[in-house]
């Protein structure tokens, strides 16, 4: 069915947990809860960071959900993760997508006769999963020529980012993969197609254009978020960011270093100029800053920073089985409220650097 | 009904099974086909997967799409070189069979070593290694990943040597250059033979620095650029500066000797 198959992938590393204020609250919204979810109830902004950026639930402006879909499944395929790529076939063909015709968008966006903005489009995705090399101006410019404005570009580029975040997420805990591939495989799909695409279309809710609140301007990233500003996306990501910020679990400071780090792997200068504001702030000063980046260690580090900055490394680059491996040398030192804070934070560090390059790099 | 017409319902009829049967021929013949299709572009797609690993996704593509790639390209690359010490020798006295098991054995665990440390293994040449740090994506920490990758293979040697003592062979040696530097970076080879690899004098320079290994007596030596990148938390030995064929300066090198986590600092030399 999809050569993901032979990918290598670990033994799951969380246990699921149950909150039932969360719980409850996710079905209010969702209409029920998403299998995942236990998996990361002990960090609840993570779950809600789940909701808040998924495309059915940002109110998309500008891209359709059917190219927001096909974005998933081409960032999930070059990112090797074997759980969202299911997911996203899984999506497609309870849309009523053939399976013949999911093969053809995997295997050639040419041969899959799409049209050139939504071919762009594609590319510009997968340049973005993989920053190497990195994304450009001129790659806006290649959309813009394509037929897509600036702030759909913006939209584009966080439409990706939003799938290599829910890539990581689900990859560093090698979140079990069995029953979805086999779901996305099944004929049945095909023919429970019309009845479950409604209820998935109940939730494609268009958006409209919307300015940043003022109390929405400041914070981690402010920057990025306002060159959002007028999607509903910007606020999404606000509203993540400053959750992520906010939690308890690990030290402000912990977090900070992952930002920087992974944007010093993914090569975008301005996320790590912001990321080592972040970390001034919190008293550390540009020797101590740039010995860490420099040497993913330092003297200057306690216990648990020289923990998660070399792990941190680990997520810029898509190697599943190792970051897994690397993960559960870190669960037998992190709680597990911390160890799912770590791959949130980690996760959103490489999503935030890849929509900075994408939206910002000149 | 009339014999005519009996005549005529039974040639349509007979015509109408024989084109169903058609029908179902070509059905099962197209969807061979299609089955056929399908499994080859899974294995390109596999193939993707793998090539990857030993080239730049560009240039995978490229050579997916036209069979060909000219693209070449300059990096600033860590370069790794290994080389077995006394191996020569060791060919003419040790049953062939043996030494193409030992020596696959070598290359496993060394190969292991490197991919683990983010470098990649761009040819094998006879007993030697070339490895690279940094060619296939940017890495800003390609000179740390270098270091580190060439202290797991000393690691991974000792644990080997352990095995052949126990089955009564020859322990292995080996001596490893490291230096950073500029390079192409890019498919070289014939039609018949390419590898992704970087071509200029950094590789050159660590290959001449690992063949001073064996006169300094030690099995890692590092150049001053891999030094001046380099965590001080590895600790290492100055030597002197060593004039290198076809290099006019004299090259300052350092004996690599230790990780240590705890936070030291460099010696000066």
């Amino acid at each position: 069915m999809t050569v993901l198959h032979d990918i290598e992938w670990e033994a799951c590393l969380l246990e699921p947990t149950r909150d039932p204020a969360l719980e409850r609250f996710v079905r209010q919204e969702m209409g029920g809860v998403p299998p995942i979810v236990p998996y990361f109830e002990v960090c609840p902004w993570v779950v809600r960071s789940l909701m808040a950026i998924n495309q059915y639930r940002v109110r998309l402006v500008h891209v359709s959900f059917a190219l927001a879909d096909l974005i998933g499944l081409v960032v999930s395929q070059e990112n090797s993760c074997r759980f969202c790529y299911a997911t996203q076939r899984v999506l497609l063909r309870a849309q009523g997508l053939p399976e013949r015709r999911i093969r053809q968008l995997e295997d050639d966006f040419v041969a899959a006769q799409l049209d050139p903005g939504e071919r762009a489009a594609l590319e510009f995705a997968r340049r973005i999963s993989r920053c190497s090399p990195r994304p450009s101006g001129a790659d806006r410019a290649t959309l813009r020529h394509a037929g897509w404005s600036e702030e759909a570009v913006k939209e584009l580029a966080f439409v990706a980012t939003a799938h290599v975040y829910f890539n990581l997420v689900a990859t560093i805990p090698a979140l079990p993969v069995q029953r979805l591939e086999r779901l996305s495989g099944n004929w049945l799909l095909g023919v429970f197609a019309p009845l479950i695409g409604r209820r998935i279309r109940a939730h494609q809710v268009r958006g409209d254009r919307q300015p940043l609140p003022p109390e929405l301007r400041s914070g981690p990233y402010a920057g990025l978020v306002q060159s959002l500003d007028g999607l509903p996306a910007a606020l999404a990501l606000r509203r993540v960011l400053d959750e992520a910020w906010q939690s308890p679990q690990l030290p402000a400071r912990a977090k900070a270093l992952v930002f920087a780090v992974v944007a010093r792997g993914v090569g975008c200068p301005r996320s790590e100029a912001e990321a080592k504001r972040l970390l001034e702030a919190l008293a550390m000063n540009s020797a101590e800053i740039e010995e860490a980046l420099a040497h993913l260690g330092s003297g200057s580090l306690d216990a648990l920073e020289a923990m998660v900055v070399p792990f941190a490394r680990e997520t810029v680059r898509y190697r599943p089985v190792q970051v897994q491996r690397r993960a559960r040398q870190l669960s037998g030192a992190l709680g597990p409220a911390q160890l799912v804070e770590l791959i949130g934070v980690s996760a959103l560090a490489n999503a935030v650097s890849r929509l900075c390059l994408a939206v910002e790099s000149p | 009904m009339t014999p005519v017409a009996w005549v005529v319902v039974s040639a349509l009829s007979v015509l109408l099974v024989a084109l169903l049967a058609a029908l179902l021929r070509a059905g099962r013949r197209a969807g061979r086909l299609r089955e056929r299709l399908d499994t080859a572009s899974a294995e390109l797609e596999r193939l993707e997967h793998a090539f990857a690993r030993f080239a730049p996704h560009a240039v995978v593509e490229e050579v997916i799409a036209r069979g060909v790639s000219t693209q070449g390209e300059r990096k600033e690359v860590t370069v790794l070189f290994a080389d077995l010490v006394g191996f020569t020798p060791l060919t003419e006295r040790v049953d062939p069979a043996l030494l193409v098991r030992i020596l696959n054995g070598y290359f496993e665990r060394m190969s292991r070593a490197i991919s683990e440390h983010q470098g990649h293994i761009s040819t094998l040449i006879g007993d030697g290694i070339l490895a690279l740090f940094g060619a296939i994506e940017p890495n800003p920490w390609q000179s740390n990943d270098a270091l580190h990758a060439a202290l797991a293979m000393r690691a991974a040697l000792a644990d080997y040597n352990r095995e052949l003592t126990a089955d009564g062979l020859p322990m292995l040696a080996v001596g490893v250059g490291l230096h950073r530097g500029v390079g192409v970076a890019g498919l070289v080879g014939s039609q018949d033979l390419v590898q992704f690899t970087v071509v200029g004098s950094a590789v050159n320079i660590a290959a001449r620095v690992q063949d001073l290994t064996r006169a300094h007596g030690v099995d890692i030596l590092a150049t001053e650029p891999v030094r001046a990148a380099l965590d001080p938390r590895f600790s290492l030995q100055a030597l002197p500066p060593a004039s290198l064929r076809g290099i006019a300066e004299p090259v300052q090198i350092w004996a690599v000797q230790d990780f240590v986590p705890a936070h030291v600092a460099l010696p000066t030399g």
